[in-house]
C-alpha cells in the first residue's frame, strides 16, 4: 500500500527537480563568495522556504529556494559541499556545492524511512550520513550516501535508539555520534509526540566503517524524560550534547552534558535562572574550539542564548533573546540567530531556522 | 519547583556550582498575555469542551457496549442495526474529541488502542480476521482484549466486526464469537474512555494544570505557554484532516478510496465532519480570540467563516468513498475541502498564532 508519505516524496523529487531547473549560473556562482561563512535554513517573507548564507556579521550573502522547510545542515570542508535535511518527517535532502564546482542534488529518504532533520559528512567528503526514522519499526537508523556517486543509497546502520536526532562525526572519521532523543514518533501522527510515558533517551558512539556499537549511554530512569537532541564535538573528542525535557514543567533538569569514549556522561549544573530561562529545552548546540566556549540556544520561555566556558562549565554569559534559533561557532564567540529575523547583530526579513552551520573546518 | 534527583553522584560530575554569570538583554521577548483572560480561556476550553467531550464519549462507548451485549442475545436485525448505529455515535463522539492530540490520550497507547489508523500494511485487518478465524474464547474477554495488539482492540477492529466480511453472521447466530469479541472490544474503548474521563474529572489534577499556568505548575509554567498549547490543538487537528484523513486517499493522479478512515462503515465523513465540529467547538467555546488585538479581531471572522463552509461542505458527500471518488460533483467538494483546510491551517498558524506573539507562527516555534 503506497500512502500519502510517498505520494509527498513524489511530489518533493518533481518539486525539488523543478527547482534545480530553475537555478541560473548566476546563482551557483554568488553561492561560492568567499565572505559566505555561515549557512542557515529559513521562512521567506512570502512563506517560502530556503537556506542563505551568511557573512560573519549576520549579512545575507545568497539565497537559494527549498521546496519545503529544511532543519539541520551539514559542510564538508574537504568538499565544500553543504548539505539541508529536510524537517522531520520530511523526505528531501538538498546537497549544494557553493565552489559552484558541481550541481546541486536532491536525496530522497527510501521507502519506509523519513529523514530526522540532521547528518554529517565523512571528514573526506565521500560518504554523507543522515539520521533517518524506520517508522515502522519505530527504530532510529543512519541513511549512508555515496558523495562520489551522484549520492546514491550505499546501505544504512542501526542509530541503537528511537527518536534519532543530530548526529555528527569524530575528526578520524571513525566514529559516529548519534543523538537518540527516544521520543517515537510516526508520519501518521505528524509531529505529535507519542507516548512521552515511556522515553528511551541515548547517546550511541558507532563504529563509521562497520555499523558496529561502541558505546551507548542511557539516561537514569529520573532523566528519563530528557531527550537528549543535539551534539557537537570539542577538540580531543569530548562530546557535548544538549536535551530537551519533556517531563513535568515545573522540575528543573540538567541540559548540556558532555562525555568522552569510555567515560560516563557528565551534566553541566546551570543555575537556576538559566534553567528557566532556557524553558527546560535547548534547541541548539555549538563548540568553539578556538575559544574553548560550548554556546546554546532555546526558543522557549520567552529566548535565551548562553555562553558555557568548555574547561570550567560554567556559564560565562546568559542573554534574553526572544525566539533564540541556532547557535554556531563565530570569529570570537558565536554566532546566534532567532526566528524574528536576528542574526548577530543584523536583521533581515526572515524566519531563521533552528540551526546554523559554519562554512570551514573544525577549529 | 522540584529540583530533580542529581544523578550526578552516580554519572560524575565534573564542574562546581556556578558563580554568577553576566547578563544583558538584546530583544524583547513577546509581550506577556493577559493571564486573567488566559486563565478564562483555559478553563472554557477544559470545562466545555474537553471534559464534557470526553464524557460524551464514554457514555457513547457505553450504549455501543449495551447495543453489541443486545445484538448477541438476539442476533436480530433491529438489534444489528441498532449496534451499527450505536458504533456511528461512538465514532461521531470520538471523532469530536479525537482533535485533542495531546495529554492522558496520547500516553499509555490510549490514542492507539481507540484508533489504530491508517492501516498501512493491513496489520490490523489481518489480526482482526485471524481472531475470528480462530475462535478463541479469552478474545471475548474485554480484560484480555486489552492486552493484545493496539490493531484488534479499538474501533477499527470494531467496525470489521459490525461491517466486514462475515458481519451478516451476527443476525444468524446468538452468542456467536464475533459478536462476543465484538462486545468485548466495545467494553475496552468503554473501558480507556472511562480512564480518560477519570483522570480529566480529578479537580486538582490535569484540569487545574490546564486553568491555572504558574512557576509551580507542571503543564505550563506561563500562559503563553498554555495558549500555545490550545493553538496547537487547533493547528494540529486541521493538519490531521487535510493530511490524515483527506490526502491519505485523495492525492495524486490515483485516488485510494479503501485508505480513507471507516470506509467500510460509510463514515469516512462523518469522522471527518465531527473533527471540525470538534475544532470549532473548541475554537468558539474557548475565546481564544479574545486574546486578539483591536486590529486583528477579524481574524476570528475569518477562521469561523473557513470551519462554516467546511462543515457545510464535510456533510453532503457521498459516504461510498470509492463513489465520491469517481464523481466530478463530489470530487469538487473533495478538493473544496482540501483547499480550505489549507487556508484554514495558515489562518490559525500565522495570523492567529502571529496575534499571540508566535512571531514565524506556531508550527514554527516548536523548536525541534
Amino acid at each position: 500500500m503506497r500512502g500519502a508519505l510517498i505520494d509527498r516524496r513524489d511530489f518533493v523529487r518533481a518539486a525539488g527537480l523543478a527547482f534545480l531547473a530553475g537555478l541560473s549560473p548566476r546563482a551557483a556562482f554568488a553561492l561560492g563568495r568567499s565572505d559566505a561563512v555561515f549557512a542557515s535554513a529559513y521562512r521567506g517573507a512570502d512563506g517560502g522556504y530556503g537556506i542563505a548564507t551568511l557573512t560573519e556579521r549576520g549579512e545575507i550573502v545568497d539565497r537559494f529556494d527549498l521546496p519545503a522547510r529544511a532543519h539541520g545542515m551539514a559542510f564538508s570542508p574537504a568538499t565544500g559541499r553543504t548539505v539541508a535535511f529536510a524537517r522531520r518527517p520530511g523526505t528531501f535532502a538538498m546537497v549544494l556545492d557553493l565552489s559552484g564546482r558541481s550541481e546541486p542534488v536532491i536525496l530522497s529518504a527510501p521507502e519506509g524511512r523519513h529523514y530526522f532533520g540532521h547528518g554529517c559528512f565523512s571528514p573526506d567528503g565521500r560518504l554523507l550520513y543522515a539520521s533517518e526514522n524506520d517508522f515502522e519499526a519505530n527504530g532510529g537508523m543512519i541513511g549512508i550516501y555515496d558523495a562520489t556517486a551522484g549520492f546514491a543509497r550505499a546501505g544504512e546502520y542501526s542509530a541503537f535508539g528511537i527518536g534519532t536526532h543530530d548526529l555528527t562525526i569524530s575528526d578520524d572519521g571513525r566514529m559516529l555520534i548519534a543523538a537518540n532523543g527516544g521520543i517515537e514518533t510516526h508520519p501518521d501522527f505528524g509531529r505529535t509526540k507519542l507516548n512521552l510515558d515511556h522515553m528511551e533517551p541515548s547517546l550511541a558512539l558507532i563504529d563509521a566503517s562497520s555499523g558496529a556499537l561502541i558505546e551507548r549511554h542511557g539516561l537514569p530512569p529520573s532523566l528519563r524524560q530528557l531527550s537528549t537532541r543535539h551534539v557537537d564535538v570539542a577538540a580531543g573528542g569530548r562530546v557535548w550534547f544538549a536535551c530537551q525535557y519533556e517531563g513535568p514543567r515545573n522540575d528543573l533538569p540538567p541540559l548540556v552534558g558532555h562525555f568522552a569514549k569510555g567515560e560516563d556522561l557528565a551534566f553541566v549544573p546551570l543555575p537556576e535562572d538559566v534553567t528557566i530561562g532556557l524553558g527546560n529545552y535547548v534547541g541548539a548546540i555549538a563548540v568553539n574550539r578556538q575559544d574553548g566556549l560550548v554556546g546554546i540556544t532555546s526558543p522557549v520561555g520567552g529566548g535565551m542564548a548562553v555562553t558555557i566556558d568548555a574547561g570550567s562549565g560554567k556559564v560565562t554569559q546568559s542573554r534574553v533573546l526572544a525566539d533564540a534559533a541556532g547557535v554556531a561557532p563565530a570569529a570570537n564567540g558565536f554566532a546566534v540567530s532567532s526566528y524574528r529575523g536576528d542574526f548577530q547583530d543584523r536583521h533581515s526579513p526572515v524566519a531563521w531556522d533552528q540551526h546554523i552551520v559554519r562554512l570551514a573546518a573544525r577549529g | 519547583m522540584r529540583l530533580l534527583p542529581s544523578l550526578l553522584i552516580s554519572l560524575s560530575l565534573a564542574f562546581a556550582p556556578l558563580a554568577a554569570h553576566a547578563e544583558e538583554e538584546t530583544a524583547s521577548p513577546p509581550a506577556a498575555l493577559d493571564e486573567k483572560t488566559v486563565e478564562a480561556i483555559m478553563a472554557r476550553a477544559v470545562d466545555e469542551v474537553i471534559r464534557p467531550g470526553y464524557r460524551d464519549f464514554h457514555a457513547s462507548a457505553g450504549r455501543l457496549t449495551a447495543a453489541m451485549n443486545t445484538l448477541c442475545g438476539e442476533a436480530s436485525a433491529p438489534a444489528f442495526d441498532a449496534a451499527r448505529g450505536a458504533f456511528t455515535d461512538t465514532i461521531k463522539a470520538w471523532s469530536r474529541i479525537e482533535i485533542v492530540r495531546v495529554g492522558p490520550v496520547i500516553e499509555k497507547n490510549r490514542f492507539e488502542r481507540i484508533l489504530f489508523y491508517p492501516d498501512r500494511k493491513s496489520t490490523g485487518l489481518k489480526q482482526v480476521q485471524a481472531t475470528l478465524a480462530s475462535g478463541d474464547e479469552k478474545d471475548t474477554d474485554v480484560d484480555y482484549v486489552a492486552t493484545k495488539s493496539v490493531a484488534i482492540q479499538g474501533l477499527g477492529a470494531l467496525e470489521y466486526i459490525l461491517h466486514g466480511t462475515g458481519a451478516e453472521t451476527l443476525t444468524q447466530e446468538k452468542s456467536g464469537f464475533r459478536c462476543r469479541y465484538g462486545a468485548a472490544v466495545a467494553g475496552n474503548i468503554e473501558s480507556i474512555a472511562a480512564g480518560l474521563v477519570d483522570i480529566w474529572e480529578k479537580p486538582d489534577g490535569i484540569q487545574a494544570a490546564w486553568k491555572h499556568p504558574g512557576p509551580d505548575n507542571p503543564e505550563f509554567r506561563t500562559g503563553g505557554e498554555a495558549i500555545t498549547a490550545l493553538l496547537g490543538i487547533l493547528v494540529h487537528g486541521v493538519e490531521t484532516v487535510r493530511d490524515q484523513r483527506l490526502e491519505i486517499f485523495y492525492k495524486g493522479t490515483q485516488p485510494k478510496p479503501r485508505t480513507a478512515i471507516y470506509w467500510r462503515s460509510g463514515n469516512t465523513f462523518v469522522s471527518i465532519t465531527a473533527n471540525l465540529e470538534g475544532l470549532k467547538t473548541l475554537f468558539d467555546t474557548s475565546g481564544i480570540s479574545d486574546l486578539l488585538p483591536a486590529e486583528k479581531k477579524s481574524v476570528a471572522g475569518e477562521i469561523d467563516t473557513l470551519l462554516d463552509g467546511l462543515l457545510a461542505a464535510a456533510p453532503t458527500i457521498d459516504a461510498d468513498v470509492a463513489k465520491s471518488v469517481e464523481t466530478p460533483a463530489e470530487r469538487q467538494k473533495i478538493e473544496l475541502l482540501l483547499a480550505e483546510t489549507r487556508d484554514l491551517i495558515l489562518r490559525l498558524n500565522d495570523d492567529l498564532g502571529g496575534a499571540l506573539g508566535l512571531t514565524a507562527g506556531f508550527s514554527f516555534s516548536d523548536g525541534d
